[in-house]
């Protein structure tokens, strides 16, 4: 599956990833400035946009890779990191800590990854500053059904040996009928 | 032992940064007196002054560098024994270098690594400028950045 | 590591350190103390001398000040990532503006910061031996024109001409902005731009280097180019003065 995310990334339109990373730094400096630095009202409003963003980059991101329906919980992670983030963010995560029930694991990213390089928090414990990834994996799982919980344990940013984010998987969203239809 | 006032000025003549010290050239010498090496050895008279006399000369730099491509202005003003040379950005951040001149090291020699210490400066001030927490013109205090910098006066100091 | 021998300033933010932080490890600038809050003493000269690691924020170890920023290779992101990321800001910032002009100043705000850093970035990767700082409007319109847009958006801007009309005035026009490919105006949105992110990042480079201007974007479509914009640069009258003075 890296084989086929090394194709496709060959084969998408590329920018500076400087301009990505200093576009998403400004946002959340201002998000900080609007907010007074109340980092929780922070975290929520970077968890909100990722999640409208989620919605949307998985229809492109199914239309890219041509991805099939997975079988288990733990096929859709694999994709989610091998094809996705290598697509989108061009960076490697690895996955580890899967539970007993296979429902929930952990997703570390490598450093440095486009959103926190050369970023240097307030000394604070409460932003996650790449929060933005948690409400994008949420949204994303969404629309294909996936009610997942997902969010960050661990940030370099705050000093910690690594960036983990904690993916857990709620229920299987059955298909709904829309309203007005048999 | 040359003493030196390192100042890092913003675009509202603001001080972004202070630092005194002195040249840790000959430290080892020094371990065994009783000074500390690297402590400036300012007079207190001239301490007060250290700040006024970097302000006074930014007239000297704003002058100066529209005259001029270079970054390193190389000296730019002298004061009673005191000389001053300055860098300065493409975003208009001026590095400001105090120093009495001390006998024993020639002015050639001084003039190149003044120059390295400014590069190298630039260089640690662009990485805290990338920060989005930090806007221009914000005091810098991270502790990282103090340590690096002395660490590089001692390189080149 | 114990946690005893990170001391963080007490204050919330940086910015408001006062005279009575003063970091017990004599590393730190504290604009409030002077001089004084980070003078050497005998405990960091001795650190200084024998080269010993030190923590002394949580990232120390880690910090960004060890990364390198003259990397010849940049580092490469998809596209649709930016485009993701910059609908979604535009969308929040609309939410939180009051009208169109309010929304393009808001873009124009988030560009400033961006440019503000590539310009001191570009520059510094130029190197030291052929860099030259620009002093003059042209030279830094060229140089914005040229080597600023090519490292950010990887192709020069299209032209750069000056304004047959004002003195003070000059247009850099791109053909095909960035921001405009994944980008499309409502039509109840009327002359929304949101190039005005990318005049934004030309503002925030032009006041960097002492070249007070307003830039903003219009929209200039011409026959098969029809995502053609244009970067109107205001300077302030005195600064062509200044220049007149100066350079005639």
């Amino acid at each position: 599956m890296s084989k086929k995310g090394d194709d496709i990334w060959k084969n998408v339109d590329k920018i500076n990833s400087e301009l990505f990373t200093l576009t998403y730094g400004s946002i959340v400096a201002q998000l900080c400035r609007d907010f007074n630095h109340n980092y929780h009202e922070v975290n929520n409003q970077l968890d909100q946009m990722g999640y409208n963003i989620g919605i949307r980059l998985i229809e492109e991101f199914l239309s890219r890779t041509g991805a099939q329906r997975c079988q288990s919980f733990k096929e859709t992670v694999e994709v989610i990191t091998k094809l996705g983030f290598r697509v989108f963010l061009n960076i490697q995560p690895a996955v580890e800590n899967w539970s007993s029930d296979g429902r929930s694991c952990s997703i570390v990213l490598p450093e440095p990854n486009p959103l926190n390089e050369f970023v240097e928090i307030p000394p604070t414990k409460d932003l996650w500053y790449c929060q933005i990834l948690c409400g994008i994996l949420r949204g994303a799982l969404q629309m294909i059904q996936l009610d997942v919980d997902v969010n960050f344990v661990k940030d370099t940013l705050k000093g910690d040996d690594k960036t983990e984010i904690r993916l857990k998987l709620n229920k299987i969203l059955k298909d709904e009928v829309p309203a007005g239809e048999d | 032992m040359t003493s030196y006032y390192f100042s890092i000025i913003g675009t509202r003549d603001n001080p972004v940064y202070e630092f005194e010290f002195s040249s840790f050239k000959n430290s080892l010498a020094m371990s065994t007196s009783t000074s500390v090496p690297g402590k400036s050895q300012f007079s207190a008279s001239i301490k007060e002054m250290l700040p006024f006399i970097s302000n006074s000369s930014l007239d000297i730099i704003e002058d100066a560098q529209w005259t001029t491509n270079l970054f390193y202005l190389g000296k730019i003003d002298s004061f009673y024994g005191l000389l001053v040379n300055a860098f300065i950005t493409q975003g208009n951040i001026k590095f400001v270098l105090c120093y009495d001149v001390s006998n024993g090291t020639t002015q050639k020699y001084d003039d190149s690594s003044i120059k390295q210490f400014f590069i190298e400066a630039n260089d640690l001030y662009v990485k805290c400028l990338l920060n989005p927490f930090y806007s221009v013109n914000d005091a810098i205090v991270s502790p990282d950045f103090d340590l690096r910098l002395k660490l590089i006066a001692k390189k080149y100091l | 590591m114990s946690n005893d021998n990170i001391i963080l300033p007490s204050a919330a933010s940086l910015s408001t350190l006062s005279i009575a932080d003063n970091p017990k490890s004599g590393f730190g600038y504290n604009p409030s103390l002077g001089p004084l809050s980070n003078t050497i003493t005998p405990e960091s000269s001795n650190i200084l001398l024998n080269r010993k690691t030190l923590s002394l924020t949580p990232t120390s170890g880690n910090s960004i000040y060890d990364k390198n920023v003259n990397n010849k290779k940049i580092n490469e992101i998809n596209l649709s990532s930016l485009s993701f990321l910059f609908c979604e800001a535009v969308n929040w910032t609309h939410r939180n503006s009051k009208g169109i002009q309010d929304l393009e100043t808001r873009l124009n705000g988030l560009g400033y910061q961006v440019g503000q850093r590539f310009l001191e970035l570009i520059k510094l990767r130029e190197g030291v031996k052929s860099s030259k700082r620009e002093i003059k409007i042209i030279d830094i319109l060229r140089f914005i024109h040229g080597t600023f847009w090519k490292s950010i958006f990887g192709k020069t801007a299209n032209e750069l001409e000056k304004s047959q009309d004002a003195s003070n005035e000059y247009m850099i026009i791109d053909n095909v902005p960035l921001v405009s490919k994944f980008i499309s105006i409502p039509k109840d949105y009327g002359n929304l731009n949101c190039s005005a992110f990318m005049a934004g990042i030309i503002e925030g480079a032009l006041d960097s280097s002492s070249f007070h201007a307003n830039v903003t974007a219009h929209s200039a479509p011409i026959d098969g180019v029809p995502l053609r914009t244009v970067f109107l640069i205001k300077f302030d009258e005195q600064l062509v003065i200044r220049e007149s003075l100066r350079f005639n």
